[in-house]
C-alpha cells in the first residue's frame, strides 16, 4: 500500500481542504501546465487535472498531472469513461500509479456531443460508479476487472467522485451519492454551487443517510469571470443552478472580476457552515489567478505544507540541478547563521565588558558608602556620648529635685489616668494632686527640658517624647507602685514614633527599647550588598529581618497596635503549627515570645498550659464573611439611611454626600473629565482584622483534619532596587493558609502604565489617567503619588509591529523617563511580538543604568535571546506560556538550562478575566502551585505574575454603558477587576498588574486583611 | 421493429452511376410498416430515379418488385435467376435484407436504398423511437421495463447522471432522460429502493463486441 496523498492527509486530519482545478492546454506546451501549477501551488492542497473536459481534445490528464507533480503540486487525476474502455482505463491507472499519482477522480465524462468531436464514438464501457468499483477492486483485492490477479504493485488511489446536487430527480441525488460511496468513493467534489439553500437541503439528506461520516464532501465553487459567463452557465449548462441574485450582483458590479471573486468567497463562507462539508473545490475555469485571492479572502490560507508530493519521473539533469540548488541554499543559510552567531558573540562580549565596568563602579560606590557610613556611625557615637552625659545631668537634676521633696506619700490615682496615652492629662492630673514643692520641682524640670530642647535642636515630637519619658521617670521616683507600667506604656509609642526615621537624637533615648540595634543595620546592609555585587551572584538581599527581640518593624499601612495584634496572631498560629507537628519545645518558645510582647495573652498562656492537652476552640466568623462585609462597606454604605457618609475617607470630601447622591455625582462628573470623581476613591474601608486563630475557630475539629503541611516553598523573587524594592513569592503554603505555614511576602499590585495613549479604554477607567496619558513618566508618577503604587508595569504596546510599530529607540526614551520619574520597581512588558520584543527589550536593557527592572514576556520563541540578556544583566524576567502546566514547566526548564536562575523568574500562566475562562486559569495555577509545594517540583516553585488589567478592561462588560439592568459601568468594571484579582490571589497570584485605582485599593485591602 | 429511412436521393443516384438496368426491390416486412421500403415507397423511389435520370440526361431501364421478406431464404429464390438480368438490385429492405441478398445471390449486385436506424416503436404516424439496442443481455426487469442501454446517451447502468434536468437529457432537450423515467416508474411501483443496488459492469460480448452474433436452436434445425 502506497503512502497517503496530501489531500487524504489533510482530510483525515480534519482540516478544511481546498482543491483547485487545472485545465490542460489544447496543444503540447508543457509550460502552460507548469505556469498554472505555479499559480495554484501553496494555495490549494491538490489540483484536479481535467480529462478532456466537455469532450474537447486536450493534453491527457495523466501527462498534465505528471507535469503538475513535477512542480510540486499534487494532482487529482480525472478519469472518464467516455474515451476509454476498461482496458485503456486500467492501463492508465497502472501508469499513473507507477509515476506517483495518488488521487483519482472517477467520472463518466461529459457526452462527446458537447465537444469538438461530436461525431466520435462514445465508449462508455462502464459508468462512473462501475469505474469506482473497478478501481476499488484493483486497490483492495489487487485484481483487474476481469478477476485476474495483479502481480506486483497495484494501483492504490485515493478515490474520488463527483456529485451534482442540482440535477434531477433531487431526492435521488443523495442516494446516487450513496451508491458512489458504496462503490468506493472516499471523497466527493460537487457541481458548482450558487444556490446554497438547495445545497444545504441536499446536505441535510446526505446527513440523513449518514454519508457525511463515510465520505469527505468538498463543495464546488466557481467565481463567475463575467456577466456573460454567469448568464451562459445559467442558460446553457444543464445541471447548474445559477441564482438570479448572482446574475444581479454581476450585472450591478463595477468590477465584474472582483465581484466574481467575492461571490465565490461568500459562497465558501456559507457552505463552510453546513455540517458535513469538509472542504471546497474551487474551479476557476481558465482563471487560475483568482484562486490565491479567493483562498486568502475566504480565510483558508495559508495551506498546510504539502506532504509526500514528489515526482517519481525526474531527469538526471533536473536532479543534479535540484541537488546543487539545495547545496547552495544550505551553504548560504549556514553562512548567514555563522554571521549571526558572530554578531551575537560580539554583542555579548561587549555586554560582558560593560557589565564588568558597571559592577566595578558599583563596588566602588558601595565601598565609598560603607566608608561614609562608618564615619557617620563614629560621629553618632560621639554625639550619643555627649547626649547621654547631658541626660545624666538632667537626671541628677531630677534626683535632686526629688530628694528635695519630703517623703510625703503620693496619690496612687495617677496610675489610672497615667495609662491613657495623652500626656497632657497626666500632667494636669499630676498638677491637681502635687504639693507646692513637688510643683516647683516639676517646673524646674520643665525649664531644664526646654533648655535642653533648644540646645539639641529637637523637633516637637522628639521633645514631647523625652518630656513624657522624664515625667514618667519623675512619677517613678515619687514611688507610686503602678507608675512603672505607666512609664513603659508611654515609652512604647515613643519608640514607635521615632523608629521609622532614625535621627541622631533618637539614640539619646537609651531607655527606650528597640532603638539600640538601629545604627548597626545600614552598615550590615551595605556590607551584604557589596559582597553580593562582588560575587555577581544575585541582587542585594531583600528587606533585612526585623530585630531579634520582640516585635519586627511595623509595615506601612498598619497602626503599631494593629501590627502588634497581627504579629501575635501569627506567632500563635506558628506555635499551633508546631504543636500540630508535635514540636512541643518549638511551640513553647514561640508562646513565650508571644508573652514577651503581650504578657496578658490568654491564648499563649493557655497554649503553654495545654501543650500536652487538647484545645479549647471558639466559633468566629470566617474570612469570607469579613470580605463580604468589607465589599458591602465599600459599595453599599448604608444605602437606605439618610445619614452622611461616615469618616473613613481617603481624600477629603468637602461636601457631605449621601450614597445615592454619590452615584449620581459620578454621572455628573463624567461630563467634566478632568475632575477626579470622589466616589470611587471615597469608600474603601480596611477589612476587620482576624484576631482569632484558626485552631480556635475550628472548634472540636482536630488539627490533623484540616492542616496540610507543605514540604517545599516558592522561590522569592525581588524586583527593583533600594528601599522600594519588592519581593514576592517565598510562601511555603497555599495562598493565605497562614495556619499551615508562612507567607513571608504578601502579594503585590503593580499599576499598568502604557507608553501611548490607550484608545480602547472605557471612559470610566481612562478618566483617572487622562491628564497624564501624554506622558508615561507623569502617569507612573501619578500612580505612585496619588494611588500609592508599589510597582509599575510599563506596557510597551506602541512597539507592536501590527500597530504603531514604534522603534526600539522610542521605547528607550519612554523607559528612561519613567525610571527617572519613579523609584518603585518597574516591570517592562513588551508588545507580545516575540521578534520585536527581543529587539526592543534588548535595546532598552542596555540603558537601564543598573536598575533592576523585570522584563516580560519571555516566550518559547524568544527566551534564548532575552534570557541571555537578562542573565548578563541579572534582571528578573517573566516566563509567559499559553495556559498549560507542562508548557510553563518546560519554559522554566529551558530558562534554567540557559543558566538563568529560577530565583529571577516569574511565571505568567496566561490569565483570563472573570467570565472569560478564569476557571481554567485558576485550575492551571492551582495545579502548578500544588505541584511546587506538595510534590517538590522545583521547576514550578516560581511566583506568578498576572496581567489582570489588560484582560479585564478589554471585556465587553467593562465597556457597556451604565443601565438599569447592568448597573453602573464604573462599579461594574472595578468589581470585575477586583474580583478577578481576588480569585487569582487565591489561586496563587503573587504580583498582579492592574489598572483601576479603586480596584487596586480593594485588592490591597483584601491582601492586608488576609495576611 | 426495425426502423429504417431512405437514403438521400443524391446518394442513391451516385450509387447508380453506370447502371442502365435496375431493379428496385421492396420488402413487406418491418420497412413496409415504418413506411420506408414497402410497395408504396418502391414506386415513389422508382419514379424519383427516373426523374433524376432525365435531369442528368441518362437513360435507365427500371423495374420494380416487392417481396414478402428479404430475410428468409425461400422468398429470395426467384431473385437468384432474375437478378442476373439487372446491372444492380436496389434493395429497400433493412440492412439484413441487403446482406442476405448479397449472401445468397452470387450474381446479383445489391445496393442499399435505406439506412437501417434502430429497433424502435411507432409513437404515432410518422414518428418512431429507439427502444432496444439488441445488446443481448436484457436488464429491463431491473429498470421498470425501460432500456438504459438503448435510451441513455451514455448507456449508464447506474443513472441518472448530473445532466438530467426536468426529465430531459443534457444532450438535447428533445431527448427524454430514461433514467429519470426509470426512477419515476420504479417509485410508482414502490421499487425505488431497487435502484440502490449497483448494476455491475456489463459484458458487452452479447452486444456484438464479442464478434458477429448468431443463434442456433437445435430442435428446429433441419
Amino acid at each position: 500500500m502506497t503512502a497517503k496523498s496530501n489531500l487524504e492527509h489533510i482530510l483525515a486530519f480534519g482540516q478544511f481542504a481546498v482543491t483547485g482545478e487545472l485545465g490542460p492546454p489544447k496543444n503540447g506546451d508543457m509550460e502552460v501546465v507548469r505556469k498554472k501549477a505555479r499559480i495554484l501551488k501553496g494555495h490549494v492542497d491538490a489540483v484536479n487535472i481535467t480529462d478532456c473536459q466537455t469532450a474537447i481534445v486536450r493534453m491527457s490528464s495523466l501527462t498534465a498531472g505528471l507535469i503538475a507533480l513535477s512542480e510540486g503540486v499534487e494532482p487529482v487525476m480525472q478519469m472518464t469513461c467516455r474515451d476509454r474502455n476498461r482496458i485503456a482505463i486500467q492501463a492508465e491507472a497502472l501508469g499513473a500509479s507507477a509515476l506517483g499519482i495518488k488521487n483519482l477522480l472517477c467520472l463518466t465524462g461529459d457526452h462527446q456531443k458537447f465537444g469538438n468531436h461530436p461525431q466520435s464514438k462514445g465508449v462508455f464501457d462502464m459508468d462512473s460508479i462501475q469505474l469506482l468499483t473497478m478501481m476499488s477492486q484493483m486497490r483492495n483485492e489487487r485484481r483487474f476487472q476481469c478477476g485476474e490477479e495483479i502481480k506486483g504493485p497495484a494501483p492504490s488511489f485515493f478515490l474520488g467522485a463527483a456529485a451534482n446536487p442540482f440535477a434531477d430527480p433531487f431526492e435521488f441525488r443523495p442516494k446516487r451519492l450513496a451508491k458512489k460511496v458504496a462503490a468506493g468513493a472516499k471523497f466527493v467534489q460537487t457541481q458548482i454551487i450558487y444556490n446554497v439553500d438547495k445545497f444545504a437541503k441536499f446536505m441535510e439528506m446526505v446527513r440523513d443517510l449518514g454519508l457525511d461520516e463515510k465520505v469527505y464532501i468538498l463543495a464546488g465553487v466557481t467565481p463567475p469571470k463575467s456577466l456573460g459567463m454567469a448568464r451562459y452557465m445559467k442558460n446553457y449548462v444543464p445541471g447548474l443552478d445559477v441564482t438570479d441574485e448572482v446574475i444581479a450582483r454581476m450585472r450591478d458590479a463595477k468590477d465584474q472580476k472582483q465581484e466574481g471573486i467575492q461571490i465565490a468567497v461568500d459562497i465558501i463562507r456559507q457552505v463552510r457552515e453546513i455540517p458535513g462539508v469538509k472542504g471546497v473545490h474551487i474551479m476557476a475555469i481558465e482563471w487560475e489567478e483568482a484562486v490565491p485571492e479567493i483562498v486568502k479572502l475566504a480565510g483558508l490560507g495559508p495551506r498546510p505544507e504539502s506532504q509526500g508530493v514528489e515526482p517519481r519521473l525526474v531527469s538526471k539533469e533536473a536532479i543534479e540541478l535540484a541537488v546543487s540548488g539545495a547545496v547552495e541554499q544550505t551553504r548560504a543559510s549556514a553562512a548567514q547563521e555563522m554571521e549571526k552567531i558572530k554578531k551575537e558573540l560580539q554583542v555579548s562580549t561587549e555586554l560582558l565588558a560593560k557589565e564588568k565596568d558597571r559592577a566595578a563602579q558599583r563596588i566602588a560606590v558601595l565601598e565609598k558608602e560603607l566608608q561614609e557610613a562608618r564615619e557617620m556611625v563614629a560621629e553618632k557615637k560621639s554625639e550619643t556620648a555627649i547626649l547621654v552625659a547631658e541626660l545624666n545631668e538632667a537626671k541628677n537634676l531630677l534626683k535632686n529635685a526629688a530628694a528635695a521633696l519630703a517623703a510625703a506619700p503620693v496619690q496612687a490615682q495617677l496610675a489610672g489616668s497615667g495609662a491613657a496615652p495623652a500626656p497632657q492629662i497626666v500632667a494636669s492630673g499630676q498638677e491637681a494632686v502635687l504639693s507646692p514643692r513637688e510643683q516647683m520641682a516639676l517646673n524646674a524640670l520643665k525649664q531644664g527640658l526646654s533648655a535642653l530642647r533648644k540646645a539639641m535642636n529637637l523637633t516637637e515630637d522628639q521633645f514631647e517624647a523625652i518630656r513624657q519619658f522624664l515625667e514618667a521617670q519623675f512619677v517613678l521616683y515619687l514611688g507610686a507602685p503602678m507608675s512603672v507600667q505607666t512609664a513603659q506604656s508611654i515609652a512604647q509609642p515613643v519608640s514607635a514614633a521615632v523608629m521609622p526615621a532614625p535621627q541622631p537624637v533618637a539614640e539619646s533615648l537609651q531607655a527606650a527599647p528597640c532603638v539600640t540595634a538601629e545604627p548597626q543595620k545600614p552598615l550590615e546592609k551595605i556590607e551584604t550588598a557589596v559582597a553580593a555585587s562582588k560575587s555577581a551572584a544575585g541582587p542585594a538581599t531583600g528587606p533585612a529581618a526585623g530585630p531579634v527581640k520582640g516585635l519586627p518593624p511595623c509595615p506601612e499601612g498598619l497602626t503599631p497596635e494593629e501590627w502588634r495584634n497581627k504579629w501575635i496572631i501569627r506567632l500563635v498560629a506558628k506555635a499551633s503549627v508546631c504543636l500540630q507537628r508535635g514540636d512541643g519545645a518549638g511551640a513553647k518558645t514561640i508562646f513565650e515570645q508571644v508573652l514577651a510582647i503581650d504578657p496578658q495573652n490568654l491564648r499563649a498562656k493557655s497554649g503553654l498550659e495545654q501543650i500536652s492537652k487538647g484545645l479549647t476552640p471558639k466559633p468566629v466568623e470566617t474570612v469570607k464573611e469579613v470580605v463580604q462585609e468589607a465589599s458591602k462597606a465599600v459599595f453599599e454604605p448604608q444605602p437606605q439611611k439618610a445619614e452622611p457618609v461616615p469618616a473613613p475617607v481617603l481624600e477629603p470630601v468637602k461636601e457631605v454626600v449621601k450614597p445615592e447622591a454619590l452615584v449620581q455625582k459620578i454621572e455628573e462628573k463624567k461630563a467634566e473629565p478632568h475632575r477626579p470623581a470622589p466616589v470611587v476613591q471615597a469608600a474603601v474601608q480596611s477589612l476587620p482584622k482576624e484576631t482569632v486563630s484558626l485552631a480556635d475557630r475550628a472548634g472540636q475539629v482536630s488539627k490533623d483534619m484540616f492542616l496540610e503541611q507543605c514540604s517545599a516553598s516558592v522561590r522569592p523573587v525581588t524586583i527593583g532596587d533600594g528601599p522600594k524594592a519588592i519581593t514576592v513569592g517565598g510562601a511555603n503554603t497555599l495562598p493565605f493558609h497562614l495556619f499551615e505555614g508562612d507567607m513571608p511576602y504578601p502579594p503585590k499590585v503593580a499599576f499598568d502604565v502604557l507608553d501611548v495613549q490607550p484608545d480602547d479604554w472605557p471612559d470610566v477607567l481612562s478618566r483617572h489617567y487622562s491628564d497624564v496619558f501624554a506622558d508615561s513618566a507623569k502617569w507612573a508618577q501619578k500612580c505612585v503619588k496619588e494611588y500609592g503604587a508599589e510597582a509599575i508595569c510599563l506596557s510597551l504596546v506602541s512597539t507592536d509591529p501590527n500597530g504603531m510599530n514604534r522603534p526600539a529607540a522610542d521605547a528607550v526614551k519612554t523607559v528612561k523617563s519613567v525610571l527617572d520619574a519613579v523609584d518603585v520597581p518597574l516591570v517592562l512588558w513588551g508588545c507580545g511580538n516575540a521578534e520585536k520584543d527581543t529587539e526592543t527589550l534588548r535595546e532598552v536593557t542596555s540603558h537601564l543604568e543598573g536598575r533592576r527592572v523585570c522584563i516580560a514576556p519571555l516566550t518559547d520563541a524568544n527566551y534564548r535571546s532575552l534570557g541571555a540578556t537578562a542573565l548578563g544583566m541579572n534582571l528578573p524576567v517573566v516566563a509567559a506560556t499559553p495556559i498549560d502546566v507542562n508548557l510553563a514547566k518546560q519554559l522554566n526548564i529551558l530558562l534554567e538550562n540557559l543558566g538563568l536562575p529560577l530565583e529571577n523568574v516569574l511565571m505568567d500562566p496566561s490569565i483570563g478575566a472573570v467570565g472569560y475562562g478564569m476557571e481554567y486559569t485558576y485550575s492551571v495555577m492551582e495545579r502548578i502551585r500544588l505541584a511546587a509545594l506538595t510534590q517538590q517540583d522545583a521547576k514550578l516553585a516560581v511566583p506568578f505574575i498576572c496581567n489582570i488589567g489588560r484582560e479585564v478592561w478589554k471585556a465587553k462588560e467593562t465597556k457597556i454603558p451604565s443601565s438599569d439592568s447592568l448597573g453602573d459601568q464604573e462599579r461594574r468594571g472595578i468589581l470585575m477587576e477586583a474580583i478577578t484579582a481576588s480569585a487569582l490571589l487565591l489561586a496563587g497570584g503573587d504580583l498582579l498588574i492592574m489598572r483601576h485605582p479603586m480596584a487596586v485599593e480593594l485588592t490591597n485591602v483584601l491582601i492586608q486583611g488576609m495576611m | 421493429m426495425i426502423i429504417a429511412e431512405r437514403k438521400p436521393l443524391n446518394e442513391i443516384m451516385d450509387m447508380l452511376q453506370g447502371v442502365s438496368r435496375l431493379l428496385v426491390l421492396g420488402c413487406r416486412g418491418c420497412v413496409a410498416i415504418c413506411s420506408a421500403g414497402g410497395d408504396k415507397e418502391v414506386g415513389i423511389l422508382a419514379s424519383a430515379i427516373r426523374l433524376g435520370c432525365k435531369n442528368h440526361g441518362l437513360s435507365m431501364e427500371i423495374d420494380t418488385d416487392t417481396y414478402i421478406r428479404q430475410c428468409d431464404p425461400e422468398y429470395l429464390e426467384p431473385l437468384k435467376e432474375l437478378g442476373g438480368r439487372y446491372d444492380a438490385v436496389l434493395s429497400m429492405a433493412c440492412g439484413v435484407g441487403v446482406n442476405f441478398v448479397a449472401d445468397r445471390c452470387e450474381n446479383v449486385r445489391v445496393l442499399p436504398a435505406l439506412n437501417t436506424s434502430f429497433y424502435g416503436a411507432n409513437l404515432s404516424s410518422g414518428e418512431w423511437k429507439e427502444m432496444c439496442a439488441g445488446c443481448g443481455a436484457c436488464v429491463l426487469h431491473l429498470t421498470g421495463g425501460l432500456c438504459p442501454v438503448a435510451r441513455c446517451a451514455k448507456r449508464l447502468s447506474n443513472g441518472p447522471c448530473g445532466g438530467s434536468v426536468g426529465g430531459r437529457c443534457e444532450i438535447d432537450p428533445e431527448v427524454s432522460c430514461v433514467w429519470f423515467a426509470i426512477h419515476a416508474r420504479m417509485q410508482k411501483m414502490g421499487k425505488a429502493d431497487d435502484l440502490m443496488n449497483i448494476m455491475p459492469i456489463r459484458d458487452w460480448r452479447t452486444a456484438g463486441h464479442g464478434g458477429p452474433r448468431s443463434r442456433k436452436r437445435e430442435d428446429l434445425l433441419s
